[in-house]
């Protein structure tokens, strides 16, 4: 009996990682599962929203990241993304009602399709969108570049914004149904990252690498720089463009300004936070950032100390968030993972080297003592 | 079989003559060097040939195939690979990784396979691991397989730049001042290393080189630039006793 034991337990010491991976899994999962009765549902659309900002940043990341080329496009994609959803996912007598100004396309009336498909379509125009771009910006380089995607982003807005019969203009879209659930979100969220950490690891990651690495000796051993760029930007782009549909059925109402370029900042810094590079690092990032911003929401009531009232001054937690950033960019500058992906490996080996200088500390102690 | 031909080759930056009518033929087999005083136009040469620069004028053909118009990845893919005068590794990858990345242009699975690890991705990979650990033994790196590229000694990261260029079976080898910052013990090492490369993978080495020692111990014949242009041409004998050649190097008799 007792040698039976002893072989599972070998067994399982063997497969260390993919026993932990099964375990870390089925606690998460227990998580989401329990996140409404737990958490309450404000928490849960909290969760939410860090799942869909944790795409775009994984999204930006595989382009700046790990291609190397600075882009600032994101909230293009993901405008593109969110009106297609948006659009095909309201039926044509809710559209009557919400473009109420003028009225739709006729064309566009009758258009009407399952959130998976409206939200694949999205994922699709928004590839599509990359892929025209890529041929004039990704010839650029530099801090060009960036600024070729961010004008992107405020073209595709501004058209947004202008294409009354087609998008309802500035009025905006709203009644979209909800369709993210915390599974969605949870399940969406897994799947890119899955996806990603696949690409990654294969031929193509490895080309992608070596394109930001030197470019230089990476086209001398036969990459083609420009391809490689581009599918890197295409792939983003859609995951992008995903992201922007979940967000507009999750919040339920979208309008173009919301995509204004500087909506990019906040990705950019999710993904720093998380490292430069890392995948893992991004997720990190975009569930702090989401977090924190919604948790220094105190910071904009009034406090009571006893000896002082605090009286609660508007915008206070942007205030105690930029603060907290500049402090993180100072003395953390690579981030939460540096450009390492999650590997039981390592956290077991830290794990190990906290337990042994713990210990070292009790043990000089006894020493004095 | 000329390997590579160069029919009037020139390169001109704005007013700047970098390399002015070169003329050079190596034949299959041979090793070659390019020497001349420092900027003299031998690595412009070098990015002519490789797609780097498009020549102002002239001609480059590899077995025939003009390169013209050609991208630096179109030809390394036709079978020239180089390596660098500043060694150019890829700094976050492993010693394995940086040689796998030169197998790529010849992937015959897609995008979504290599990302869904279907079953062809996966065995392409896998043989193309096979391939570059045994270039890796070959140039004696195997051991340092898993190590940072950047964290291996100078002189083994010049061997894994070669490694790097030999992985995809290239038919013409340009290495770039592959003994610059070495002793004399480890170019002495690099030239023995040169001949077994050449022997074992049946390629034809051009390259171009600052120690005379070494030139004169692995060419087969030697081109001599100065200014862009060309003074000299032959056997390692021969370019010894050239007086136009010891006029470049040591100018003129006082």
């Amino acid at each position: 009996m007792e040698k039976k034991n002893n072989a599972i337990f070998q067994r399982i010491l063997e497969n260390r990682n993919k026993v932990l991976t099964i375990v870390f899994l089925a606690l998460i999962m227990v998580i989401v599962g329990n996140l409404k009765p737990w958490f309450g549902s404000y928490w849960v659309r909290v969760f939410n929203t860090c799942c869909i900002y944790s795409m775009v940043t994984m999204s930006m990341n595989l382009v700046n990241g790990c291609t190397g080329i600075f882009t600032m496009g994101s909230p293009g994609f993901m405008c593109i993304g969110a009106y297609t959803t948006a659009i095909l996912t309201l039926t044509p007598e809710v559209k009557d009602a919400v473009y109420y100004l003028s009225p739709i396309a006729p064309w566009l009336r009758e258009l009407n399709t399952s959130f998976p498909v409206a939200l694949l379509l999205g994922g699709l125009f928004a590839a599509i969108a990359a892929f025209i771009i890529g041929f004039p910006v990704l010839r650029l380089s530099g801090d060009y570049l960036s600024i070729a995607t961010m004008a992107f982003s405020e073209i595709a807005r501004v058209i947004m914004l202008n294409a009354q019969s087609i998008t309802n203009g500035p009025i905006g879209i709203t009644k979209i149904k909800n369709h993210v659930t915390v599974w969605v979100a949870f399940m969406a969220l897994v799947s890119v990252y899955v996806l990603l950490r696949l690409l990654m690891r294969s031929t193509y990651g490895r080309a992608l690498k070596a394109v930001r690495d030197d470019p230089v000796a990476a086209e001398a051993i036969g990459i083609p720089l420009f391809r490689t760029k581009m599918t890197s930007f295409i792939i983003s782009g859609f995951i992008a463009g995903i992201a922007g549909g979940l967000l507009a059925s999750l919040v339920g109402t979208i309008d173009a300004n919301q995509f204004v370029y500087s909506y990019v900042n906040q990705f950019l810094l999710m993904m720093i936070l998380g490292g430069n590079g890392s995948m893992t690092g991004s997720i990190l990032g975009s569930f702090v950032i989401t977090t924190a911003l919604e948790v220094f929401r105190f910071m904009d009531e009034p406090i009571d100390f006893g000896f002082w009232k605090y009286p609660g001054i508007g915008g206070m937690r942007m205030v105690l968030f930029s603060i907290s950033l500049m402090l993180i960019v100072l003395f953390w500058e690579h981030g939460i993972m540096g450009s390492n992906e999650f590997s039981w490996d390592r956290i077991i080996e830290r794990v190990k080297k906290l337990v042994s200088s713990i210990r070292g500390l009790f043990k000089r102690k006894e020493e004095q003592a | 079989m000329n390997v590579l031909e160069t029919r009037h080759v020139t390169m001109r930056f704005g007013g700047l003559t970098a390399v002015d009518d070169l003329n050079i033929v190596i034949e299959e087999g041979e090793i070659v060097s390019l020497i001349g005083p420092n900027g003299a136009g031998k690595t412009t040469c070098f990015n002519v040939i490789t797609g780097i620069y498009q020549p102002t004028e002239g001609e480059v053909f590899f077995y025939g195939e003009k390169l013209n118009g050609k991208r630096p990845d179109q030809v390394a893919s036709i079978g020239i690979s180089r390596t660098f005068q500043n060694i150019r590794l890829f700094k976050t990858m492993t010693v394995l990784e940086n040689v796998l990345c030169a197998t790529h242009f010849n992937r015959h699975s897609g995008l979504f396979s290599n990302i869904l690890h279907l079953p062809n991705a996966l065995k392409e990979e896998g043989l193309n691991r096979d391939k570059a650990l045994k270039i890796l033994d070959e140039v004696g790196l195997a051991q340092y397989a898993d190590w940072k590229a950047t964290s291996l000694p100078y002189g083994l990261q010049r061997r894994l730049e070669i490694a790097r260029a030999l992985v995809s079976e290239p038919k013409l080898l340009l290495l770039d001042e592959p003994a610059a910052g070495m002793n004399p013990k480890e170019s002495d090492e690099l030239a023995d290393f040169i001949f077994e490369i050449k022997d074992k993978f049946h390629i034809t080495v051009f390259l171009i080189e600052h120690h005379m020692k070494l030139v004169m111990k692995i060419s087969d014949r030697i081109y001599v630039t100065q200014y862009g242009k060309t003074i000299a041409m032959g056997t390692p004998e021969e370019i010894r006793n050239n007086p136009l050649v010891i006029q470049a190097y040591l100018g003129e008799e006082g």
